[in-house]
């Protein structure tokens, strides 16, 4: 038993040690970096949240953290941005993650002020697969939510509804099922829970519930 | 002492010239091909993954060459994997966290420095069983030597694709720019000319 530990570590030490070396070094960089790659994000967040709300002139987070289960079903902090212009309320950002075919899909959800109507959507990360999956950048699918109600979606194939239709009937994009689901599945989780949060809190008027 | 520090010279020597000519990563060894063909299409990604490759070789080499003794065969490869990764990933925050930008057109390509080839192969025929000057500068040369083709490439493609260099119009507005060349068949064309221009001139220096 001895000899076999003494043969393990004698073959082994320097691994472990480089091991340990890199994890530091990670640790060390993660700690050193994070914030500002976090700061990267949030801005680009706001950024593309300032197309989807033309009219808020800043984006504050919320004061207080809002829970949310998340798409693991373990509960996560809501990214949600209050969008004003000259002290009022003119709408409502929010962050959503879908399962998508290579990896998550961030998105950024705009929201009127009372959050019954979505504004649209835009992508903050995603490596969908290029002329398949990240076809929805573009403006053919993204356009499907612009001004319909903040409601359940639900998701039907090419030629089984018009995309030009303002409802919440979404046409996927044809050879890329799983990245337009991924979109839905997003907006079908974290929608009905964040107006629901929002309701209680007092931040938008109480109404029916999606 | 002076035929040592003439061998130790020619080492060197040997290494730059190796990095930037004799066995240059892209066109005399047709390693990396991956980054060569996925990058090129504009000079600035090109060029930022050079320099992310210069580091990452550089620091890799160093960390292998000063384990160099203590290395055992069956675990030489996991630690030359583990060691490039570790550095990969410093650069990929690093890319994130102060050219966000940047970061997001290279996509997956920094974190795919991993498999690079270019960076095992140094790591297993030079930084294994060289000194830490030697594997410093051999890593500076093959970096240097990479970043080189990358950008040579991507001054073609980025000025026959756009009329531009670095972003900046240099050929006149008339000029027609050739979309082909911004797309994966540009990529290829490109590479195949400049390596067939290369040959040529080689053969004829024989």
């Amino acid at each position: 038993m001895l000899d076999n530990i003494k043969i393990f570590v004698r073959e082994s030490w320097l691994l472990v040690t480089a091991a340990l070396l890199c994890g530091l070094l990670l640790a060390a960089t993660n700690a050193a970096l994070g914030p500002r790659i976090e700061m990267n994000k949030t801005l680009k967040l706001t950024s593309l949240a300032a197309g989807l709300l033309p009219e808020a002139k800043s984006f504050a987070p919320l004061p207080e953290a809002i829970e949310v289960k998340g798409l693991d079903g373990k509960p996560e902090s809501a990214v949600v941005f209050k969008a004003t212009a000259d002290d009022k309320t003119v709408g409502w950002a929010f962050k959503a993650v879908g399962s998508g075919f290579a990896d998550k899909i961030d998105l950024v959800v705009g929201a009127d002020a009372s959050f019954s109507k979505l504004t649209g959507y835009d992508v903050v990360s995603s490596s969908e697969t290029p002329g398949f999956g990240d076809q929805i950048k573009y403006a053919y699918y993204r356009g499907q939510f612009t001004g319909v109600p903040a409601e359940k979606f639900t998701l039907v194939g090419v030629g089984a509804a018009n995309p030009a239709d303002i409802d919440s009937t979404i046409v996927a994009i044809s050879g890329a099922t799983i990245s337009s689901a991924a979109v839905v599945q997003a907006m079908n989780h974290y929608l009905p829970q964040l107006k629901e949060q929002l309701q209680q809190k007092g931040l938008i008027p109480n109404g029916s519930n999606p | 002492m002076a035929a040592t520090l003439d061998g130790q010279t020619g080492l060197y020597k040997d290494a730059v010239a190796n990095g930037l000519w004799r066995e240059m990563p892209v066109f005399g060894m047709l390693l990396g091909t991956c980054p060569t063909l996925a990058v090129t299409a504009a000079v600035k990604p090109a060029l930022t993954m050079g320099l992310c490759v210069i580091f990452v070789l550089v620091c890799s080499n160093i960390m292998v060459s000063l384990m160099r003794k203590g290395l055992r065969p069956h675990v030489r490869i996991l630690l030359f994997t583990l060691t490039i990764a570790a550095f990969v990933t410093v650069a990929d925050l690093f890319l994130r966290a102060y050219q966000p930008a940047m970061s997001e057109a290279l996509g997956p390509y920094v974190p795919l420095i991993i498999v690079n080839c270019v960076i095992i192969w140094r790591a297993e025929a030079r930084a294994s069983n060289s000194g830490l000057m030697l594997s410093i500068v051999d890593g500076l040369a093959m970096g240097a030597g990479f970043t080189i083709a990358l950008c040579a490439l991507a001054v073609i493609r980025e000025i026959l694709g756009t009329g531009r260099l670095f972003e900046i119009q240099v050929m006149p507005t008339a000029f027609p720019t050739w979309a082909a060349m911004g797309m994966p068949v540009g990529a290829f064309l490109t590479y195949g000319f400049v390596l067939g221009f290369i040959n040529f001139m080689k053969r004829k220096r024989a």
